[in-house]
This record gives C-alpha cells, sequence and structure tokens, in this order.
C-alpha cells in the first residue's frame, strides 16, 4: 500500500448519516448534520470546529442519507481549517468493494466499513462523533483522560436532569468514573449521567469490537446497543469523561426552535461570541445588512446580506433575508433567502431557506379562519409552525398553527 | 474561461491624501462598507471578469494589506498557475517617494510583467470603487484594434475645486482620444479616466522603458500625452456607480452612499452575480438588544448593539452600548462605544474604545476621525 498520510495519534470520525425524520420537512432534502442554526451554521459546524481546536485534523465524515448537500457545504474542508496536506477532512459515504457493496447498517457498521481510511493514518485512538448536536468540547481532555486511565473506551457524559433521564442511553459509574452498567432509556434510571454519543476508543480495542460485530448476524451494529455493552461484558475497562458545558439535541422541531432562541439570552448557555473557540463555518459572499430608517429591532440576531424594512423581535435571521416594510417577526427563525412580504406577520415559526412569505400573509395564526390543511402535530408541537424550503406563501393566507407547510399556498 | 490579460493594481497613489486613515496601512487596505477593504473591489471586479492572474504593486506599509489578502483563497486566486501576486517594493531608492509614478511602479515589476502568460495588462488604481466587467472592456479593446483602451466616466459638472484631481478626456464620434487634460483649471469635457486602461504588455513595457530612460514618471503625462499621436487610444465609458476615495470626505461620503440601495445593489453585483469578495473572519451574527434602535444603517456580523444607530456604517465586532446615541458615523472593526456616548459625524478606525458618556461631535462637511487603537 503506498503511504500518503503522515501517522497521527488520533482520528475522528462523525457519524453524519442520520435522516433525523423528526424534523419533519427541514431534513426532507438535507441530512440532521446539515440543518441550519444560530443564523450562520449549520448543526456539523459544531463538531467540525470542536475538531479543529481540539488539534484533530484527521476527520471522516459518514454520510448515506441525502448527502448532496452536506458534502457541497464541507468541500475541501477549507472553512474548518481542514485542508490540510496530511489529513484534513474527508466525506465517507458507503462504497461498494469486488466482494460486496452495501449501506451503512448501523453505527457501528458505519465505521466498520470505513476501518481501512481510520487504519492509513495509524492511530492510537479514534474519537468517533455524532454530528446530531449543539456543543462546544475540548476531545482532548477526553483522549487525555483516556490515556491517563489506560481506559479501553472512553465515553464521554452529562449531567441530564433526573425527570428526563430516562430518554437517555444512561451510564451507571463507581466513584472513579469507570462504567459498570450501560441502560439505554432505562425506566428507573440508577444515575443521571447520559451519554453524549460521543466515544473515544484505543484503535486495537475498536478494530477487534467491530470485526466481532459485523461477524455477528444477529447484531444491529449500533455503538449503544452492541459495542458497548459487548465491551462491558468482556471486563474491558471502560471510563465515563465528564462533561458540563451546554449540549443540546437538536433532534426535534421544537428543540431546534428552543436552542435557537436561547441563542438570544441575556446569558446564553451556548456562547458563540468565543473568539478561543470559534465555530467556523461555511461564510457566503454578502455585504453586511441593511436596516431601513423605518425597522425596528429587539433582541435578535441578524446576519449578513438581509434587508430589514420591518420588525423583529426575539428572533434568528440568517444571511441573505429579506423582512418586508410593515411586516412582523416574533419569535422565529427566518434562514437564508428567504423573503417575508410587506405588512406579513411571522409568529413562533421555523421558515425554511428560500421561502417567499406574500404580503399581508400570516403565519403561525392562532385565528378559527386560518387555514389547517398543513396541520402536522405530530411533528410540529408547542405551537411552532414550520414552513418547507422554497415554498411559496401567496398574498393573505393565514396559516394555522402548528401546520408543517410542504407545498405552495396560494 | 480564462482569458488572455492579466491585472495590475497599484496598492498606493501618491494623489490622495488619506490623512491618519494610511498612516500604518496601505491605500488599498483602507477599510470601506462594513467588512470590505477598498482593495476588494477592484479585485474581485478582476476576478468575476475571468482573469486569474493579478499583480499587486506595494511600495510601503504592506504589512495590512498581505495579511489581507494572504494567499488569495478567498477570491479563488490561490492556483497552481498564475494566481495573485504580491509586488514588494523594487529598489527605488533613488527616486524620491512623492516623485514615483506609476512608470517607476511598472518599471520596477518588468520581470513579474514578462513571466507571465497573457499578452495584455489591465493596470488600475486600487481606489476607484465600481462594479465593472472587464471582459467586456477587454473585448471592446481587441475589437477597435486600439493599442490603449482608457476606461472613464461621464461627470458633468466638476466643482471647480476639485479638477485638479481629475484627467479629462477629449474623444471623437468613433471614441477615440484625441486630447488629454492632466488636471485642468477649467472642465472642457466631461470624460473623466478612471486611471484604468488595458494595453498590450510589450508595447506597455517598451512605453515605460523608453519613459525611464527619459527620466519620465507619470503614466498619463509622460507617456498617454506625448504618444496621441502616434499610438491608437481608445475610450470606453463606465456607467453606474463609481466610488472614488482620494480623501477624508469622500472615503466619508462613499461610505455613506452605500446606505442608498441602488447604489448597494449594483457596486455589490446583488443582481448580475458579480459579488464583492473578501477575508473572512467567521464572526457570528450580529446581536441586537432589548432597547437598540436602529435605522437606516449598514451593520457587518458580529457586532452588538444595545443604542441607537443612525445613518451610519458599522464594521465587523462593533459594540454600541446602552443609551449611546451614533448618528453619521464609520466605526471600523471592534471599536467599542460605550454607555451614553454621544457622536455625529465621527470615523472610528480600528479597535477604537469611546468612554462611557463622552461625546464627539464633527461636522458633515469636515467629519472627525478618531486614530486606530485609541482609547478616548
Amino acid at each position: 500500500m503506498v503511504i500518503f498520510m503522515k501517522a497521527k495519534e488520533c482520528v475522528a470520525m462523525i457519524l453524519a448519516g442520520g435522516q433525523g425524520s423528526r424534523l419533519g420537512i427541514l431534513t426532507k432534502n438535507v441530512a440532521k448534520p446539515a440543518v441550519p442554526f444560530g443564523g450562520k451554521y449549520r448543526i456539523i459546524d459544531f463538531p467540525l470546529s470542536n475538531c479543529t481546536h481540539s488539534g484533530i485534523d484527521a476527520v471522516g465524515v459518514l454520510t448515506q442519507y441525502q448527502p448532496l448537500e452536506l458534502n457541497t457545504y464541507i468541500a475541501g474542508g477549507q472553512s474548518w481549517d481542514l485542508d490540510r496536506g496530511s489529513g484534513g477532512v474527508y466525506v465517507l459515504p458507503p462504497y461498494t468493494s469486488a466482494e460486496k457493496g452495501e449501506w451503512y447498517k448501523g453505527t457501528a457498521n458505519a465505521i466498520y466499513q470505513n476501518l481501512g481510511f481510520i487504519s492509513q493514518f495509524h492511530p492510537k485512538y479514534v474519537v468517533i462523533l455524532s454530528g446530531d448536536h449543539i456543543y462546544k468540547m475540548d476531545y482532548n481532555k477526553m483522549v487525555k483522560q483516556h490515556k491517563k486511565a489506560k481506559a479501553d473506551a472512553t465515553i464521554a457524559v452529562i449531567e441530564v436532569p433526573w425527570e428526563e433521564a430516562s430518554r437517555f442511553g444512561i451510564m451507571n459509574t463507581d466513584e472513579e468514573l469507570n462504567i459498570v452498567e450501560f441502560e439505554e432509556k432505562p425506566a428507573n434510571p440508577k444515575s443521571n449521567l447520559a451519554s453524549m454519543g460521543v466515544y473515544c476508543f484505543s484503535w486495537e480495542v475498536l478494530e477487534k469490537y467491530l470485526t466481532e460485530d459485523e461477524n455477528n448476524p444477529d447484531s444491529d451494529n449500533d455503538f449503544g446497543k452492541n459495542i458497548i455493552p459487548a465491551m462491558l461484558n468482556d471486563g474491558l475497562k471502560l471510563v465515563a469523561h465528564r462533561f458540563d458545558g451546554y449540549w443540546k439535541d437538536v433532534g426535534t422541531v421544537q428543540s431546534l426552535w428552543e436552542a435557537n432562541m436561547e441563542l438570544l439570552d441575556d446569558n446564553p448557555g451556548c456562547q458563540l461570541n468565543d473568539k478561543s473557540w470559534r465555530i467556523y463555518s461555511k461564510t457566503p459572499v454578502k455585504p453586511p445588512h441593511y436596516i431601513a430608517p423605518e425597522a425596528k429591532l429587539r433582541n435578535c440576531y441578524i446576519t449578513e446580506g438581509c434587508e430589514i424594512y420591518g420588525e423583529i423581535d426575539h428572533s434568528v435571521i440568517f444571511e441573505g433575508v429579506t423582512i418586508g416594510e410593515g411586516a412582523k417577526i416574533e419569535d422565529s427563525i427566518i434562514m437564508s433567502g428567504a423573503t417575508i412580504g410587506e405588512g406579513a406577520i411571522v409568529y413562533k415559526s421555523i421558515i425554511g431557506t428560500g421561502v417567499t412569505v406574500g404580503k399581508g400573509a400570516v403565519v403561525g395564526s392562532m385565528d378559527d379562519s386560518a387555514r389547517d390543511e398543513f396541520v402536522n402535530t405530530k411533528i410540529c408541537s408547542a405551537d411552532i409552525t414550520l414552513l418547507g424550503a422554497d415554498v411559496t406563501i401567496g398574498d393573505g393566507v393565514k396559516i394555522a398553527v402548528n401546520s408543517m407547510v410542504t407545498e405552495n399556498m396560494d | 474561461m480564462k482569458n488572455d490579460m492579466l491585472g495590475l493594481i497599484f496598492a498606493e497613489n501618491p494623489e490622495v491624501s488619506m490623512g491618519e486613515l494610511v498612516g500604518r496601512r496601505a491605500l488599498a487596505a483602507v477599510p470601506f462598507g462594513g467588512r470590505y477593504r477598498i482593495i476588494d473591489f477592484i479585485l474581485s471586479n478582476m476576478v468575476n471578469s475571468s482573469v486569474i492572474n493579478v499583480g499587486i504593486t506595494t511600495p510601503h506599509n504592506y504589512q495590512s494589506l498581505t495579511d489581507h489578502l494572504g494567499t488569495g483563497k478567498a477570491w479563488d486566486m490561490d492556483r497552481k498557475n498564475n494566481g495573485l501576486f504580491i509586488l514588494a517594493p523594487a529598489d527605488s531608492s533613488e527616486i524620491p517617494e512623492k516623485l514615483a509614478g506609476g512608470v517607476d511602479t511598472i518599471h520596477g515589476i518588468k520581470n513579474y510583467l514578462r513571466r507571465s502568460q497573457q499578452n495584455y495588462v489591465l493596470v488600475a488604481d486600487c481606489n476607484t470603487l465600481c462594479n465593472m466587467n472587464f471582459d467586456e472592456v477587454f473585448t471592446a479593446h481587441l475589437e477597435s484594434e486600439a493599442d490603449v483602451t482608457m476606461i472613464y466616466h461621464k461627470i458633468p459638472h466638476i466643482p471647480e475645486r476639485e479638477l485638479k484631481r481629475h484627467i479629462l478626456l477629449d474623444a471623437d464620434e468613433t471614441g477615440r482620444i484625441r486630447d488629454i487634460h492632466v488636471y485642468p483649471a477649467q472642465q472642457k469635457t466631461d470624460l473623466s479616466y478612471m486611471h484604468m486602461f488595458i494595453i498590450r504588455k510589450d508595447l506597455l513595457i517598451d512605453l515605460v522603458d523608453d519613459a525611464v530612460a527619459h527620466g519620465k514618471h507619470f503614466l498619463s503625462k509622460d507617456i498617454f500625452l506625448p504618444q496621441l499621436n502616434h499610438l491608437h487610444f481608445q475610450g470606453y465609458e463606465h456607467t453606474g456607480v463609481h466610488l472614488k476615495i482620494d480623501d477624508i470626505k469622500s472615503f466619508f461620503n462613499s461610505n455613506l452612499s452605500i446606505l442608498n440601495k441602488e447604489t448597494r445593489d449594483e457596486l455589490f453585483g446583488l443582481k448580475n452575480d458579480m459579488p464583492i469578495y473578501t477575508k473572512v473572519k467567521d464572526t457570528v451574527p450580529t446581536k441586537y438588544g432589548k432597547h437598540a434602535e436602529v435605522s437606516n444603517s449598514i451593520v457587518a456580523d458580529g457586532c452588538v448593539i444595545e443604542g441607537t444607530v443612525k445613518n451610519c456604517i458599522l464594521f465587523r465586532g462593533v459594540y454600541v452600548g446602552k443609551g449611546a446615541s451614533l448618528e453619521n458615523c464609520i466605526v471600523m472593526q471592534n471599536s467599542q462605544i460605550m454607555d451614553n456616548c454621544l457622536m455625529e459625524n465621527v470615523i472610528f478606525d480600528k479597535e477604537v474604545v469611546l468612554r462611557s458618556g463622552k461625546k464627539l461631535i464633527g461636522q458633515e462637511t469636515y467629519p472627525m476621525i478618531i486614530g486606530k487603537g485609541t482609547v478616548v
């Protein structure tokens, strides 16, 4: 084998294949990690930027579901300083070989199929990350703890409120943070330390267990369900790494809305303005935004390329958005390139990229006369209304609260 | 498609008076429009016009410029062949700086011109901001079979005191230039030269060599004017936005002029996909606080606005505190205006701090300038 790569102590693998079906129309054409967040980011900017700041410069991004936009977004990795001569970021879709070819069957299988990618770097450690969360974390601290503890695997955990513990994968540990038991969504949790889906494995251990798991036809090929329990069963040393920063799963419309709104708090949990740990993103080529004389702004985030003529209260506005004169935006997220017509009202909504809302239209209306053909309380809870990318809403159309609009409305 | 023309940009211009703004930076690196440096405009125009080889001459003070340009990545000019070349000062120690004109500069970078693959050169000053497709100018140049194509802008009534900063052209009905008035006392024509021209590379080198041999320094006065009857000089009219920055007042007014939507849309190429590129800074979106009152202003990313802002240009990372009030101000990157300050007609260079409760009032005709890093 020709060696192009310098050896790396640590390689990161980001699981970015998930569909994120609970985000409804937002993930119809893009994978969940490519979902926009916070005015100019996408979810995957967080793990990628974390890798850069942690000094991990060999990164594989495992894609499967709707990868086009994610591929285009990551491109050569230069936005995250990951266009490296040796290492860098690689998008790794499923592939075929002479023997066989198959989709990624589970998280463990996705890594198994890319053992060849990892082994080119001759790493000592492999960090496995989910591409689904908003958090700023120094993975280097976890790797250091892993080395010091001479662990086989280290799993990042975060304290969650006891009443919510049964929604998570819970790690039961001894006083020295050795993991003694793993319970997936326990009815009666014994601990409130939840797995963050962030793992550090010693390379030989990972290689061995992934290979064994692959040979077990009954396995779901999943880290949480199969790999971790198998390691515990065999008495390997598994250690919990406590993380106490902001960590948010944005897997539902409501949690995505909340995480965006939390940025507007007086002391937000996720400090984006931290110069020592910037979140990098692909920056569009747009001039600064323009605020017109008749505009009114209160507690909001606004990005480059916007033209604001209306009123915005407690909202996050992505780049290149136009808000027409007399329009009112409240408690909402307006994604890139959307246009809100004159006099339109948008209440507690997520407006997808490139959407056009007509003049005088109302999005998120409580009025009985509002149109309810797209109401979808399974996806849109908590009075949130969601407009899918590129839909056009006609002038004066009133859309009922909790709608998930997937088509144009005249 | 790439074309057979390279770009040559002068990062300095001895004829401008930009005061404190150029104390420690090249003219080309003067910040503009919330997130740009003035060189971004001419450079982006060239990139958008399929020019893939650009040389930038930097006589002195070039650190801020090289910081900004880097390898040219932001302009997609980090290429294996061609790309962006920063042409550091040649040894011009024999010529006093004030005298050194375009002739000496081009003479100093002759090797770069010779080594380049392209056969034509677009020579341009950096301090005229516009959105122009040079591909079209180049096509017109080839079609007219002219030796030199000079780009001009029509200005019907130039105030008398400003005439001494204009070079005016006389063109016949075919567009051929018949006379050149360098810094005239009276306006006899409304064609104002934009300090951008296209010429065959070997001809440029010959003309420059000859001028140097005769102790001449200036392109318009010493090369174009004497050659008017020997070579074919053709005019090319640029219509539309044209912002010339040559003193503090024009800098101030040009910045504020992008508050006008038509000017902004055209200058930033929003309608015709001719964007202006600049160095990426990875700043967060701008946060408007609960008491912010902002009207008719351009605001870049990374600002935190708690006070009142009217008719202003705010660059990246500016902080405006509670109760502070700004009107007709240009505030550059990372400057901080603390609570209850009052500012009118003021230009803040980068990283200025205005302590709480301070008042700074300039005149519309003479804006006040506060230098980089000052704490008031």
